[in-house]
């Protein structure tokens, strides 16, 4: 007699997400690679995880990970962050692959906010959690028109609306997810990846896979695909920077530093990005 | 945990939950059973259905023990439970007519076909606080159960001096929507370009989705969202009017799928839900002012404030025709779920992002100076 889990064909329930909805992912994923830089809608389901805290990334990295995978999961350039932990603790206890830090070791990272320092190569592959995927809304709230601009390649919107920063601010104040042109045709939101990490997305050797759960939408930069930001020729792209700052632990003034206020006001710098930090120290040593 | 390596964050969320389970287990009162919270917390797990789009009492709550009685935190854990379960079928269309009412009043007409029945509601009840003492009302727990008196229960149909028609079934009354159709009084709304129910668990919605998109997102929705975007829209300026409930029925209704070896549909379970059917005055230029327009709403459990809620926004979005985003807020933004996973987000770090705000301040700053 045949069962419901028969029928279902992919054995008993078991997990955090069934194999015909990770299937689903992987599709949505390869249309994603396909058409670089299109967001590509997906029923995108509800992961053990607020839905906003990283689903989409989860949905991504669970339909491509293998028990063989050494995966990395970062949040804020951390790997030992809370979320960081808890993301990698039920990737890593339903599938059984390795935990890895080392971002050179690792074949899959998953990440919040950050691209790792050191470059990534050809086999491994960086996905991004993505909180608003939609570069348009800051000028477009009609989901729509917004549908219509991509379709159109119609960016004039956001062109004016950079051009009105410029005018009103004297700079462009855009601060995370800046607009990026992928392949020279769909405008991204390359996640709130800071300025600073934008060019880390222009003809990688990697792939980047972004996933936005909430929003139900997988968009990709293939390797060896254009990422532009959008500017002004006269107005350069600025990616943050404060002179004179280096990072207290390792010294490092090239990375992206965050700051560290004291209780006296003064502030000093510290690496985003742990693993890299530790890698510096390690060597002077 | 700031700084301090790569395993304070893990050490760290495995403290935070053992604080979980010592609250969830800990305590000195009884450990409460399943059979209690389906049994005395029936509106909650109503809830956690409808808001959770799986029909499983039981998991229900189980979830609402485990959230220590947080609907929508239980109505996640319900949502994350449904994404480790594979699609085996889909059931087949259950025609509402089908519905088994346990309660059906129409505020629309005094005597519609078929009877008006009470059934269980709050609406007539005095809302005060019951300070019986615990030992009087546990005694009253253990009485059994009151026969269904005559003239109690059934009494306030009668009373509205309608009999039962011809051997007519009060479980199964009529619609009154046929009636109004008979009458000529409704606009013709129906239409074959959605033919199947638009699957939201599969597909993204997106304005521009047909009907039965929008009316399953507000048949998800947490239900005080949907509440407050009806109230806002009710209360729009120019608007004079509400819709008249034509009818609120709760009861239950029969799940089939066709038997995948004779293919022959089988009732495999049944499901209680609310449904309602809303009549609105049309009084717009471009409306058929002869008529009137009827907004639907049926939700998981015994819900009538979502139902209503539901047939009301049902309404407005067609009556609107696109004019407003009020298409999109139904779609996107009433899912209970994720609202509050954004809105819990915020306690994620944002370090990396906040520098990058700081900087552009500062830029802002020597520009400013600049110019000076």
């Amino acid at each position: 007699m045949r069962t419901i889990t028969d029928l279902a064909g992919d054995g008993a329930p078991r997990g955090i997400f069934d194999e015909l909805s990770k299937r689903e992912v992987r599709r949505a994923a390869l249309t994603a690679v396909a058409v670089p830089g299109y967001q590509v809608p997906f029923g995108s389901r509800e992961m053990p995880v607020a839905r906003g805290w990283g689903s989409g990334g989860l949905q991504v990295t669970l339909a491509l990970v293998g028990p063989e995978d050494r995966l990395k999961v970062i949040d804020q350039g951390e790997d030992g962050g809370v979320n960081a932990s808890n993301l990698r603790r039920l990737v890593v206890g339903h599938v059984g692959c390795e935990e890895e830090t080392d971002t050179r070791q690792a074949s899959l990272i998953q990440s919040r906010h950050r691209i790792p320092e050191t470059p990534l190569r050809a086999d491994q592959t960086l996905v991004l959690q993505v909180p608003v995927p939609e570069p348009l809304r800051a000028v477009e709230h009609d989901v729509r028109e917004q549908r219509r601009m991509h379709a159109e390649a119609d960016y004039s919107r956001m062109w004016v609306g950079l051009y009105e920063d410029v005018v009103r601010n004297g700079v462009v104040t855009k601060t995370a997810g800046y607009p990026c042109m992928v392949n020279g045709r769909y405008l991204i939101s390359p996640t709130p990846i800071p300025r600073f990490d934008v060019p880390k997305l222009d003809r990688t050797e990697h792939l980047t896979l972004f996933g936005a759960g909430r929003e139900k939408r997988i968009y990709a930069v293939p390797p060896h695909t254009e990422v532009e930001p959008l500017v002004f020729e006269d107005i350069p792209f600025e990616v943050e920077h404060t002179p004179g700052a280096a990072c207290r632990h390792c010294g490092c003034e090239e990375s992206y530093l965050v700051e560290v206020p004291a209780t006296d006001g003064s502030v000093t710098w510290v690496c985003s990005d742990t693993d890299f930090c530790t890698r510096n120290r390690e060597r002077e040593r | 945990m700031g700084y301090s390596g790569a395993s304070g964050g893990h050490e760290a969320i495995l403290a935070a939950e053992r604080l979980v389970e010592r609250h969830r287990y800990g305590g000195s009162s009884d450990w409460l059973a399943i059979d209690q919270i389906t049994g005395r917390l029936r509106l909650a797990v109503d809830r956690i259905m409808g808001e959770g789009g799986l029909w499983a009492p039981e998991l229900a709550a189980r979830a609402l023990r485990q959230s220590e009685g947080d609907v929508q935190e239980a109505a996640q854990l319900i949502r994350a439970h449904r994404s480790t379960l594979p699609r085996v079928a889909y059931s087949e269309p259950v025609h509402a007519d089908e519905l088994r009412v346990s309660r059906r009043i129409s505020p629309a007409f005094r005597n519609p076909p078929g009877s008006q029945l009470l059934g269980r509601t709050l609406d007539y009840v005095g809302r005060l606080l019951d300070l019986m003492p615990e030992e009087q009302a546990r005694a009253r727990a253990e009485e059994p159960a009151e026969p269904p008196a005559n003239g109690h229960a059934n009494g306030h149909a009668n009373g509205h001096g309608h009999g039962h028609a011809g051997g007519e079934d009060p479980r199964r009354p009529p619609r009154l929507l046929g009636l109004l159709r008979s009458m000529g009084m409704l606009v013709e709304r129906r239409t074959d370009g959605d033919p199947d129910p638009y699957d939201i668990t599969r597909s993204p919605v997106r304005p521009g989705v047909p009907r039965s998109a929008r009316l399953t997102a507000m048949a998800r929705a947490e239900t005080g969202a949907l509440v407050h975007l009806w109230y806002s829209n009710t209360f729009q300026p120019g608007r004079h009017n509400h819709e008249f409930p034509g009818e609120v029925r709760h009861g239950t209704l029969p799940v089939r799928v066709s038997h995948p070896l004779t293919g022959n549909p089988v009732t495999v379970a049944e499901v209680r839900v609310t449904e309602v059917e809303t009549i609105d005055d049309l009084d717009r230029a471009e409306e058929d002012r002869s008529r009137l327009d009827l907004g639907y709403g049926m939700c998981f459990g015994h819900n009538e404030r979502k139902a209503i809620a539901m047939a009301g926004l049902d309404l407005l979005v067609h009556r609107d025709g696109g004019r407003t985003e009020l298409e999109q807020e139904v779609l996107l933004t009433l899912d209970g779920i994720e609202a509050s996973g954004f809105l819990e987000h915020l306690k994620l770090p944002h370090y990396v992002d906040f520098r990058s705000v700081l900087d552009r301040k500062r830029a802002v700053r020597a520009a400013m100076e600049e110019a000076r």
